[in-house]
């Protein structure tokens, strides 16, 4: 029964269809086949009532009377085997009689004035005990008990028989009904289900981001409503992801166009603060020192400034899908270390590497990952940090360590979110805010992914898996 | 919700089976009636003679056995016998016993008499005792005597009944 649920709707279906259509034909069979037993089972006790009743009067004019032994035997004889003929102490007997009398039918016959019969079964076989006394019938009409009883057992084997056969032909009509029914209802169920079918199939394609996919509502039954409904669903869901996707759009090209439009005179301003730059430092002890600070302070600000706009773009192309990968042959060893000392950085960080590691990348790319990585380390860890480059199999690995505090754990999930401040009280640091974002969407450029996490011994860790092969997955 | 729905349909199918496969042999039953029991066991035949009176008068001839209607016609024909105050209306000396042919509700008797020789009470004589017996043997409590004489009189083969109850 509980197998029942782990079917289909099909099967269930079929199933139940089936279940009740071939209890139906085998409830009317059944009550055909039981009816027509008991109809044939009375039928059988009248006729060996009947019988037995017949013969008696037949031979009892030519009994003597009061009995004697002549005239229980002549009784016994004249109704057949299995018969007694009782009158007082006197007894007349045949087979196995006595055994199947009982004591409910002898108190019967020995009160009444009539025939009385009952089956029993006795060593599997099936009996019918018929008893009656003999009447005596003054010329008047009265009647009266004459004394003599006769007891006598009829086999009804062969009505068992029958019944048996009658039975077995009800349930063979039932039978017979199980491939219609298994046929109707599986049409049926074909009739039913075709609507549902054709609606996952509609749902799985809107589910696989087709949102053009449609059912067809045929008729105007429930699984039609609900055909409808799905369609109105995906008409406002398509109609919704336009719009966001529209929005989304034009806020990436306003990026791109404000970042872009900020690069020429940020670049402007950048070579008017080296002359400043040059300047006061040719002047020397000239210039005050507050005026010395603010051209400094103006100089990094700028800088930054020129970082941040350099990294909007950046995202800006991710985000369009335009950025494209350059595959090369490289030694991700060398590339790492590579960007460590153009950085300056050779002399903050460890790196430990097993000996080269080949891999076709985009060596721009894994430079501004792991220059990402370790300035991220380099600002909001503590040294040493590490650098450690291993290969295994078709993938290679970047890992990042520090021995700062590490990441606190509600800042994790959101390590790699744009702009996310880890301390909301410290809004301004060196960095863009976009770093990490960058660095993920480049390793995932490659067709790898970046993974964030604090050491047991203390310190993040910041471990960057690649397919050796970039852009293979 | 379509399981619970499901099971008893899956349990009435299997039910209705079994007791279709099992519930239909001869079983044991109790004790039922089927009938008045049989009669036609009796210490002698009772004759019908005719008393000082002129009435009709049952007497019980002993013969250990209520015995036929044949038997009974054939003591009858013999008389009452010298012993008895009763006689028959009956012509003798005693003559060939009569044919009887006995059905369900009429008794056929063909007597070895002419109409004109047997009186109205001598006729009765016969038509109660063959009644009798055949009430007495189990047989029908209305049935009727058509007598067929050697050489019937108009009516003489009408249906007939015993004048007196009994």
């Amino acid at each position: 029964m509980i197998g029942l649920r782990r079917l289909g709707l099909r099967s269930r279906l079929i199933v139940v269809l089936v279940a009740v259509t071939v209890a139906g034909a085998a409830a009317a069979a059944w009550a055909s086949a039981v009816s027509a037993g008991s109809a044939q089972t009375a039928q059988t006790r009248e006729r060996l009532t009947g019988s037995v009743v017949a013969t008696v009067e037949s031979v009892a004019p030519q009994l003597t009377f009061p009995a004697d032994e002549s005239t229980l035997g002549t009784l016994r004889s004249a109704i057949g085997p299995d018969t007694a003929a009782r009158a007082g102490a006197l007894v007349a007997r045949d087979g196995r009689i006595e055994a199947l009398v009982s004591d409910e039918l002898q108190a019967a016959v020995g009160g009444g004035d009539g025939v009385f019969t009952q089956q029993v079964v006795a060593e599997g076989m099936p009996w019918l005990v018929i008893g009656t006394p003999v009447m005596v019938i003054e010329p008047d009409g009265t009647r009266r008990r004459s004394g003599i009883e006769v007891y006598t057992a009829a086999d009804l084997t062969g009505i068992d028989r029958e019944l048996g056969a009658l039975s077995l032909a009800a349930a063979g009509a039932a039978a017979l009904t199980l491939p219609m029914s298994l046929l109707l209802a599986v049409l049926s169920a074909n009739t039913v289900l075709r609507p549902v079918r054709e609606l996952r199939a509609t749902a799985r394609r809107l589910a696989a981001g087709d949102l053009t996919a449609r059912g067809r509502a045929q008729g105007r039954d429930e699984l039609a409503d609900l055909t409808a409904t799905v369609d109105e669903m995906a008409e406002s869901l398509q109609a919704s992801m336009a719009e966001i996707r529209r929005m989304q759009a034009d806020a990436r090209r306003f990026v791109a166009d404000v970042s872009h439009e900020l690069r020429t005179p940020l670049s402007t301003l950048s070579a008017v603060l080296e002359v400043l730059d040059s300047t006061t430092a040719a002047l020397g002890e000239n210039v005050p020192d507050d005026a010395r600070e603010s051209a400094a302070l103006a100089i990094a600000e700028t800088h930054r400034l020129i970082r941040l706009v350099e990294d909007l773009m950046e995202v800006s192309r991710l985000d369009a899908g335009t950025a494209e990968l350059r595959l090369e042959e490289i030694d991700l060893a060398a590339a790492v270390a590579d960007c460590v000392r153009v950085r300056g950085w050779a002399d903050l960080v460890t790196l430990s590497a097993t000996g080269p590691v080949p891999a076709r990348l985009d060596p721009r790319r894994v430079d501004v990952i792991v220059a990402n990585l370790v300035g991220n380390a380099l600002r909001h860890g503590r040294p040493p940090v590490r650098i450690e480059v291993t290969a295994d199999g078709d993938r290679v690995e970047i890992e990042v360590t520090d021995a700062g505090p590490g990441l606190p754990e509600d800042v994790l999930p959101h390590v790699f979110a744009r702009f996310y401040k880890a301390d909301a009280a410290r809004t301004r640091s060196p960095g863009s805010g976009l770093g990490l974002a960058i660095a993920l969407q480049n390793a995932r450029l490659h067709g790898g992914d970046v993974g964030a996490e604090n050491r047991v011994e203390g310190g993040a860790r910041f471990v960057v898996r690649m397919p050796r092969e970039g852009g293979t997955r | 919700m379509r399981t619970v729905r499901a099971v008893p349909a899956v349990l009435a199918a299997l039910v209705t089976t079994a007791a279709l496969l099992t519930g239909c042999g001869v079983g044991p039953s109790g004790v039922e009636a089927a009938g008045p029991a049989p009669g036609g066991v009796a210490p002698g035949t009772t004759l019908y003679f005719v008393g000082q009176d002129g009435a009709l008068r049952p007497e019980l001839r002993e013969t250990g056995r209520l015995g036929t209607v044949v038997d009974a016609l054939a003591l009858l024909l013999t008389g009452p016998g010298p012993a008895s105050d009763l006689t028959t209306a009956i012509p003798g000396p005693p003559a060939p016993v009569p044919v009887v042919a006995a059905r369900v509700t009429s008794i056929e008797i063909w007597l070895p008499f002419t109409a004109a020789e047997v009186p109205a009470t001598g006729v009765d004589q016969i038509v109660c005792t063959a009644l009798g017996v055949h009430r007495q043997s189990g047989g029908d409590p209305a049935a009727t005597v058509q007598i067929r004489f050697t050489v019937p009189e108009p009516g003489s083969d009408r249906p007939r009944e015993c004048p007196i109850p009994g």
